[in-house]
Order: structure tokens, then C-alpha cells, then sequence
């Protein structure tokens, strides 16, 4: 046992150092390696940091140059002593053609930084990106970003926008060139291209205290779109959030797909988040489910470490609940890699996804998936557009199966996402900030 | 003295909480009616005159209450006066000693107690519960205020005099509380009276009165005495004969405004043989207003506003009661508040899935029901759920929209489920709205601009003003709460300034000199 231990270490090591090595110097990237510097400044600076999210947040709100300037000064007032590249636009912004420079500026620069992250304003628009991340060696999931749904129509206009992105991809991936690697694993075949949904957009019922109810509500718009995408053979990921709409999520998948009605497909996935005390047994409950309901192609799991922790840290500390997710980092990224390794025995019940920009995470799946006996098709790597384009360069370099997961939408919609990946990217615990930093190689893959 | 802390409420979102409150209501209506006897001294007064009813369906009669009479007022008075001198006189230790085990007591039996509040006023699960944790709160933060107010304060000394402050209890305390948080307000004015070694009569509110009931079975079990916590169930004429009575010294009210301007008059009064001013901390009506300018988030404004306004259908003192939006965004929100107020369901307390229950009683739905019909007329409704029960005391949440400057649907409080929205040119006019207003107890504003927040801060007169969130939901020791205007006299509760209006300051200074010696 120690020995096959110490056997999977020295493979994370090796596969680390080899996946870091072949990521892409920053000479071929110079505009990730700007935003890369901005974000450390950012990072080491939480009062500049509180005043940038701030201000993108507001963004899409205002309407004019002048009250972009506005916002902008407004909130850069609040910080002591600015860094010199935000003293211009203070000083700039108080003659009447400043404003309007500033402004534009101003919300050219958040344009630049929401490209980075979002890849289109509809699956039309973000298509052509679709099939280069395609070409460049990479498979695609698509988000649909979208404002808080509190009526029912705009419940309607979600699902509607998802039956497009069902429609768009399964006609746009037919021209995309082979790509074995990325398209056969232990269970067949594996679309190019899928959809995920967020359960919370597909109701304005989500009650935490009664959560079949908006189950029942989004089952109404969900089972259409299983059909759909059933029939257009691109398969479907519910999306999981914050523990808010744990149990409605998990009572509306687990049920509609215990239907014989989707047996035979669509391919779906759902996400189990690391991060939760509680994630040993929600696998538990969708491992047993899954051998209960057995699929003509096996449930996909999306492993991740989970995007709602301040929210539930702070929620719970509120009023006065233990928080539901680890407070270490290091207990997340541990739980992490244990249930990688179940998911992985779960094979060929489960197809496992491992979602991570972690180098020792990813590194970590792609080991004990060789140990165990499984090719590197049988697993998948997924990045975030944007935050993991360096893993995913390097991963597909290693012909290892990565999916990049795409958010698509305008600025409106994609400011609270956008908001989230800032400040994933900036918070001083996170993998890309330490890297960023020039943490040692062995550093970073050393076991949690 | 260990730290104050919360007491958490139930984490609703899971199942097995759930089950526990639903348990407990089954175990619950088992015992209705529940007896709710006249408590004065020792003995068990009547138990019959007043008919509690749940509001979601008034043929179950959830309590059978006494109604104390004015002899009755007169004797648990006498009886308060004589005891109350030696409940001063324990130790500060004892006496919150007492009140920390009621508070034991009340967290033992959480889940029948929020249980009772779903029936007794309607209440839904997540509020009730939180009433019970928000009435354990008041006991224990009264518990911590009282002892750090034992302490003294400090003077300026010099050579020669010995200067101290303390605080002395004022004697005899008639606390009348609302239906609307009927463990939690009581709670608060109680214990705060009691900790200051006041003696207390509580008069609950005719609509919850078994909830007061249990309050007062707690704090005799904790340990307080019998003349010195006592229920004086009834209507409004024993609140009367409590108030007019000059054996009492402090008149601790939360309730409507005119109950509250009439029970000031009537305790300014300084009959002959009274030898005290009686002293009235009110808490009355609000007409609370949320500001929503142009840059506002509306995916957070949406569901914070119908929160404020409809959850426990509006029947919270710090219920929105008006949306003043930048004309910007006016169209906008209305239409997604259209969507949302549709999406709203009326339904029982007990059904965890409703957003909107009942109104208390017959006489508030006709009274909403009103404001609606007068609403549609001189303006129109904006947005309206009109799918509601047939049975029980149900009103459709609305929001009305269109009404002249000075409508008295958007003026007076309507305390039920009825949201007027207005369009303003800008904050500042919103803020002049604001201003215009007899009220001033909770306000809020949804801005992302720091400069539009200290500006609303500096002109608005509320007394609790939210920014970016919901303006419902106040908890003690972080939000004390309390109106300004016509809105409340007194300082807020769970503040650390309340625990001051149970209490007369006492100066004492002493010479230490002796021969031309300072001896200290």
C-alpha cells in the first residue's frame, strides 16, 4: 500500500513537471501575461482590488461615459494612496472631455477583460471560437450567462436560449475536423460540443426551505430540453451553485433522469463540489443512484472544488451555522483527490470530468487514472475559459482530454460570472495566483 | 461576563430541520386550544374571553385567553410595588441568572414555540423561527447589558470627593406588545425590565396572546418571582386601566401609532399622590420606503424588495411600503417586479413553500383589501398575485402604481401586503419623498455609487436605513432597531442604548476630606 502510494506521488510529479513544462512561455500570450501582472497588483492590494470589482460590477449599469467616470472616481476616492496608473483617471476625469475619455477607457478596459472570460454574446457569435478551441486540441461546454430569473418568463427566454445553443452546436460541430483523442472513451463516443444549464435560471421558484418546488417548475423547461437535447445528440450538464439550490438540483436531476424516458440519452452530467463538507455523501447518493439506474451511456460527473465560497462562508457565519464548506484550502484539495479517486473506481458506472486549474489536482486525476488501469481519453480535464487556457495548452500538447467551459452572453449578463473569476483569479490561496507569483514547481505539487 | 452571540436560527434548507418543526406542530395542535389564564401573583385568573384563531383558517381556535380586569390591573400592580424593592435588591448575578435560564428554557422548546407562531399569528416557518431566536437573543443581550450597567460608569475624580454613577431600577414596569413578533418584542421589553430589577406586568396582544404566555412560564420557571412577572391578558381596555395606573413608572409599548400617541397622552398625566413622571418608550408605525437608482443592481433589488414588502405579508413595522425608482429604471423594475409578485404564492404559514400568509384578522383584510380598491382607483395596479385562498385571511400582494403625489395609499401605513412604486427624477427627490414623510423608522437604497450612499445617508431621517439589501430583519446587538419621527420614542431595542430607558441614574458624591486630610 505504501509503495503504490509513494507510486502515485512520484506519477504527480512527473506529470506535473511535464505538463508545467510545457506550458506556453508568456512571449506568446503578451496580452495574458498584462492582465496576469494587473491581477497580481490587484491581489496584493484589497482595498485597489474592492474598488476594481466595484467598479465592473457597476458597469453594465451606467449608460454614459460621464457616469462610468463617475463610478470610477467615486470608488477610487475610497482607496488610500492609489497605485500611479489610477491617480490618472481621477485627475483626468474632472474636466467635461476627461469624463468622456475616462469613461470610455474605462469601459473599453472591463470590454477587455470580459473577452477574456466570455466568448460571445450568443452560441452563434461564440461558434468560431468554439472551433478553434477545437482545432487547438480541445472539446467545449457552453454557458449561457444570464440575469437572475425571478418571473417566469424570463425563465421561459433562458430555456429558449438553451434549445439555441442545443440547435447552434449540434449543426456547427458536424464541420469540425476528427479529433480521436477527444472523441472515444471507455464508454464510446463523446460529443464534441455540450450545454450547461443552471438549474436556478430555469424557474424563479427556487426555495431553499421547499425545494421540490421549484424543482417541479424547472422540470416543467428541463424535460424539453433533455428531448431536444436527446435528439441533437449534444449532451446536457446541469450546473450545480450555491447549497441554496443543492437539494432542488439534485431532487430535479436525479429524478427526471431515473425516467425510462431518458435512458437511452441524452448523455447528461452533473457537478459535485469539493469544497462541501458534506460531498462524500452526495457522491455516495449519486454513485448508488447510478447503479440503480444503469444508462445507455453512463452519468458524467464534473468534479470541482466549488465557486460559492465566500458566499457560503459568509452566509453561514451570519447566522450562525457551521459553514457547509471547508474553511482550509488544503481540506478541499484533499476531498478533492479523494473523490477523484472514487469517481475514477466508479468506472464504467460514471464518466468522470475533473474541472481544476490546479497542477496538482489535474496532475493527481491523470496519475491515478493510469494507475488504475485507464487510458488518458478515459478521463477529462476541464478548464475555464480564460483562467485555464495555459493548462489547457499544455494538457493538449500531452493529448490528454480537456473541454474548455465557455460562458456565453453580453456584459450585462456576464458581470456577476465575471465578478466571480476575478476574484478566483486574485484570491492570494488560489493555484494561478501562486503560480502567477513563481511558486516552485515541486511547491506546487506537493500534496495538500 | 462571557461574549453576546446570536442564537443561530434553523437551517432551513435541510431536511431533517424541517421535519423538526413539522413534528412539533403536529404535536402542538394536539393541545388546542391552549388555556391562557389571567397570572396575577401566584394564582390562575380566568381564562375565558378572548378567542385566538389561526388566521389561515378561523375556525381552529388556537388559545382561549382570560381577559384581566381592572380589578386585576389594581392588584398585580399592588403586588408588583410591594415585591419589587427586594428583586431590586438581589444581586445583579441573580436576577440574570434567572432570565439566562428562561432563555435555556425558550431554546428548549424552539420548535413548539415557532410551531405556535404559525398558528397563532400566521406566521411563516422561517420567521417564526426566527421570532423564537430573536426573543432568546433580547433575554440574553439584556442579561449582558444589565450586568455591564451594574458596573457604573465612570466620573471625572479629584482630590477630595469620590464621585460615582449607578444606575437604579425605576420600579414598575407595564409592557404591552404587538401580535406581530409575538415572542420576540415582549421578550425584549420584558427582560430588559426585569435585568434593570424592575418588576414587570406584560399585556399581550389579544391576537397572540398564549405566545406572552409562555414567555411569562419561562422566565417563573428561570426563576423570576410571581409578583414580579406578571400576564395580564385582554383588549385594549387593560391596556388602558395599566397605563392610567400610577403605580406604573414605565410604559414599554410596541403597536400602532395612534394606540401609541394615545397611551403618551394618557401617561403624561401626574394624578395627585403620584409621585413619579411615567416614562413611554414607544415603538409605533412606519411607512418605509426603498430607493432604487438608475445603476442599481435589479437582479438583487427584485427579490430584496419583495422580501421587504411581502414576507409575513407585510406585517412587520419595517415592511417597504413604498419603491421610490430613478425614472430610468422604472419601467424596467416594474416589469420584473410584475413577473416576480406573479410568481408569488399565498398560501399557509405551515406550508414551507409559500411566500405570502395570511393577514392577522378579518378586519386587516378588509382594511387591505381597501387600500387596493382606493389604490386601483387613483392610480393602477401595477402588479398583483391574485391567486390566493378562499378560507382564511388572505390578500392578494400588490403593488399599486401611477398614484398622485400625496395619495394616502402611499401616505398612511396599510400594514398588510400592498407595495406602492413611484418614479423620481432622481435620488434627491426620493430623498425629498423620504423627508416629507411622519414616519421615519426603516429605509433603504440599491445604488453601486459611494457618493449617492453617503449621500442618503446624511439626509435620510430613518432610524435603521439598509443599503443594498432587504430593510426587513433587524437582529439584536447588530442591528438595534428603532424609529425616529413619529415612528418610535425611546431609544432602540437591542442596542446598548435601551437598557438606559429602564433605569435612573443615580450621582453620588462624597467628601473625603477629614481635618484637611484627603482619607480615601
Amino acid at each position: 500500500m505504501l509503495n503504490w502510494m509513494q507510486g502515485l506521488e512520484a506519477a504527480i510529479h512527473e506529470i506535473g513537471r511535464s505538463l508545467s513544462a510545457a506550458y506556453p512561455p508568456a512571449i506568446r500570450h503578451p496580452a495574458r501575461t498584462v492582465d496576469q501582472r494587473l491581477m497580481q497588483m490587484v491581489a496584493e492590494r484589497p482595498d485597489v482590488q474592492a474598488a476594481l470589482f466595484r467598479f465592473v460590477d457597476a458597469t453594465p449599469a451606467c449608460r454614459t461615459p460621464e457616469e462610468l467616470t463617475e463610478h470610477l472616481t467615486a470608488l477610487l476616492e475610497e482607496v488610500e494612496d492609489p497605485p500611479a496608473m489610477f491617480k490618472a483617471p481621477e485627475a483626468l476625469g474632472r474636466g467635461r472631455v476627461g469624463e468622456k475619455l475616462v469613461g470610455s477607457v474605462a469601459a473599453a478596459g472591463v470590454r477587455h477583460l470580459a473577452q477574456r472570460f466570455i466568448v460571445g454574446e450568443s452560441p452563434k457569435a461564440a461558434s468560431g471560437h468554439l472551433q478553434k478551441l477545437w482545432r487547438d486540441g480541445a472539446g467545449t461546454s457552453l454557458d449561457l450567462l444570464g440575469e437572475a430569473t425571478v418571473t417566469q418568463d424570463e425563465a421561459d427566454h433562458y430555456a429558449a436560449r438553451c434549445t439555441d445553443a442545443i440547435d447552434v452546436l449540434s449543426t456547427a460541430v458536424r464541420k469540425w475536423p476528427e479529433r480521436p483523442v477527444l472523441e472515444r472513451d471507455f464508454a464510446g463516443q463523446i460529443p464534441r460540443a455540450n450545454v450547461s444549464v443552471k438549474i436556478s435560471a430555469l424557474t424563479p421558484l427556487i426555495r431553499p426551505s421547499a425545494p421540490e418546488l421549484g424543482a417541479d417548475d424547472a422540470a416543467r423547461r428541463l424535460v424539453p430540453l433533455l428531448r431536444r437535447a436527446r435528439d441533437a445528440g449534444t449532451p446536457l450538464h446541469i450546473d450545480m451553485e450555491s447549497v441554496d439550490t443543492l437539494e432542488t438540483t439534485m431532487h430535479l436531476v436525479l429524478d427526471l433522469l431515473a425516467d425510462p424516458e431518458f435512458h437511452d440519452g441524452p448523455s447528461t452530467g452533473v457537478v459535485m463540489q469539493a469544497y462541501l463538507r458534506e460531498s462524500p455523501a452526495i457522491v455516495d447518493r449519486v454513485l448508488s443512484w447510478a447503479r440503480a439506474h444503469p444508462r445507455a451511456v453512463p452519468l458524467t460527473v464534473r468534479l470541482v472544488k466549488g465557486a460559492y465560497w465566500d458566499h457560503e462562508v459568509a452566509e453561514a457565519r451570519q447566522r450562525g451555522w457551521e459553514p457547509p464548506v471547508f474553511t482550509e484550502k488544503a481540506d478541499s484539495d484533499r476531498n478533492f483527490e479523494a473523490l477523484t479517486r472514487r469517481l475514477i473506481d466508479a468506472r464504467p458506472g460514471i464518466r468522470l470530468a475533473v474541472a481544476s486549474h490546479n497542477l496538482r489536482s489535474v496532475s493527481h486525476a491523470v496519475a491515478y487514472n493510469r494507475l488504475t488501469g485507464g487510458g488518458d481519453s478515459d478521463i477529462e480535464i476541464q478548464v475555464l475559459q480564460g483562467l485555464g487556457d495555459d493548462l489547457k495548452d499544455a494538457l493538449a500538447a500531452h493529448k490528454i482530454r480537456t473541454r474548455v467551459y465557455c460562458p456565453v452572453g453580453d456584459l450585462v449578463m456576464g458581470m456577476a460570472y465575471l465578478v466571480r473569476r476575478l476574484l478566483e483569479n486574485t484570491a492570494s490561496t488560489s493555484f494561478l495566483s501562486a503560480h502567477g507569483r513563481g511558486v516552485p514547481i515541486e511547491q506546487l505539487l506537493a500534496a495538500p | 461576563m462571557s461574549a453576546f452571540a446570536n442564537e443561530p436560527i434553523l437551517e432551513l434548507r435541510r431536511a431533517a430541520a424541517r421535519a423538526g418543526l413539522t413534528d412539533a406542530l403536529a404535536r402542538l395542535d394536539a393541545t388546542l386550544p391552549l388555556r391562557v389564564p389571567v397570572l396575577v401573583g401566584g394564582g390562575e385568573g380566568t381564562a375565558e374571553g378572548i378567542d385566538s384563531t389561526d388566521p389561515g383558517r378561523p375556525d381552529r381556535l388556537v388559545a382561549r385567553a382570560g381577559v384581566a380586569s381592572a380589578a386585576d390591573v389594581v392588584d398585580a400592580v399592588d403586588r408588583a410595588t410591594r415585591a419589587q424593592p427586594a428583586w431590586a435588591r438581589r444581586t445583579p448575578d441573580e436576577r440574570t441568572g434567572a432570565l439566562r435560564r428562561a432563555a435555556n428554557l425558550l431554546r428548549a422548546e424552539r420548535h413548539t414555540l415557532a410551531a405556535l407562531q404559525v398558528r397563532e399569528c400566521g406566521k411563516p416557518w422561517a420567521e417564526a423561527d426566527a421570532d423564537v431566536c430573536e426573543a432568546i437573543d433580547h433575554i440574553e443581550y439584556a442579561v449582558h447589558q444589565a450586568l455591564a450597567l451594574a458596573a457604573g460608569k465612570e466620573l471625572l475624580q479629584l482630590p477630595g470627593e469620590k464621585n460615582q454613577l449607578h444606575y437604579r431600577p425605576r420600579g414598575v414596569v407595564a409592557a404591552i406588545g404587538p401580535w406581530n413578533f409575538p415572542l420576540a418584542i415582549p421578550a425584549g421589553l420584558v427582560a430588559t425590565g426585569l435585568a434593570t430589577g424592575n418588576a414587570v406586568l406584560l399585556k399581550p396582544a389579544e391576537q397572540a396572546p398564549a405566545s406572552g404566555h409562555r414567555l411569562v412560564q419561562a422566565l417563573r420557571r428561570g426563576g423570576v418571582p410571581d409578583d414580579i412577572i406578571q400576564l395580564l391578558p385582554g383588549y385594549g381596555e387593560t391596556g388602558a386601566a395599566l397605563v392610567a395606573h400610577p403605580g406604573v413608572h414605565i410604559i414599554a409599548f410596541t403597536g400602532s401609532e395612534p394606540v401609541g400617541l394615545a397611551i403618551i397622552r394618557a401617561a403624561s398625566e401626574t394624578p395627585d399622590g403620584q409621585r413619579h413622571v411615567k416614562r413611554v418608550v414607544a415603538e409605533m408605525g412606519g411607512k418605509n420606503a426603498i430607493i432604487v437608482d438608475s445603476d442599481a443592481d435589479l437582479d438583487q433589488v427584485v427579490p430584496d424588495v419583495l422580501r421587504s414588502a411581502f414576507a409575513f405579508a407585510g406585517q412587520k413595522c419595517s415592511a417597504a411600503a413604498r419603491v421610490l425608482v430613478h425614472e430610468a429604471v422604472a419601467d424596467t423594475l416594474l416589469d420584473r417586479l410584475r413577473g416576480a409578485v406573479e410568481s408569488l404564492r399565498v398560501g399557509q404559514a405551515e406550508d414551507f413553500s409559500i411566500d405570502v400568509p395570511p393577514v392577522i384578522e378579518q378586519e386587516a383584510q378588509q382594511r387591505v383589501m381597501d387600500a387596493i380598491a382606493t389604490g386601483a382607483r387613483e392610480g393602477r395596479i401595477g402588479a398583483q398575485q391574485a391567486d390566493i385562498p378562499d378560507v382564511g385571511w388572505f390578500c392578494p400582494p400588490t403593488i399599486v402604481a401611477g398614484l398622485p403625489p400625496d395619495a394616502s395609499v402611499s401616505r398612511d401605513e396599510i400594514f398588510g401586503p400592498v407595495l406602492t412604486l413611484e418614479a423620481v427624477a432622481s435620488v434627491d427627490a426620493a430623498l425629498d419623498v423620504v423627508n416629507a414623510s411622519r414616519y421615519a423608522l426603516t429605509g433603504g437604497i440599491f445604488t453601486r455609487n459611494p457618493r449617492v450612499i453617503d449621500k442618503v445617508i446624511e439626509r435620510s431621517p430613518v432610524g435603521n436605513l439598509y443599503i443594498n439589501r432587504a430593510i426587513t430583519g433587524a437582529i439584536v446587538a447588530r442591528q438595534p432597531f428603532g424609529g425616529n419621527r413619529r415612528s418610535g420614542i425611546g431609544a432602540k431595542v437591542g442596542g446598548p442604548d435601551y437598557v438606559l430607558q429602564f433605569v435612573d441614574p443615580q450621582v453620588i458624591t462624597e467628601n473625603t476630606m477629614r481635618h484637611g486630610l484627603v482619607v480615601e
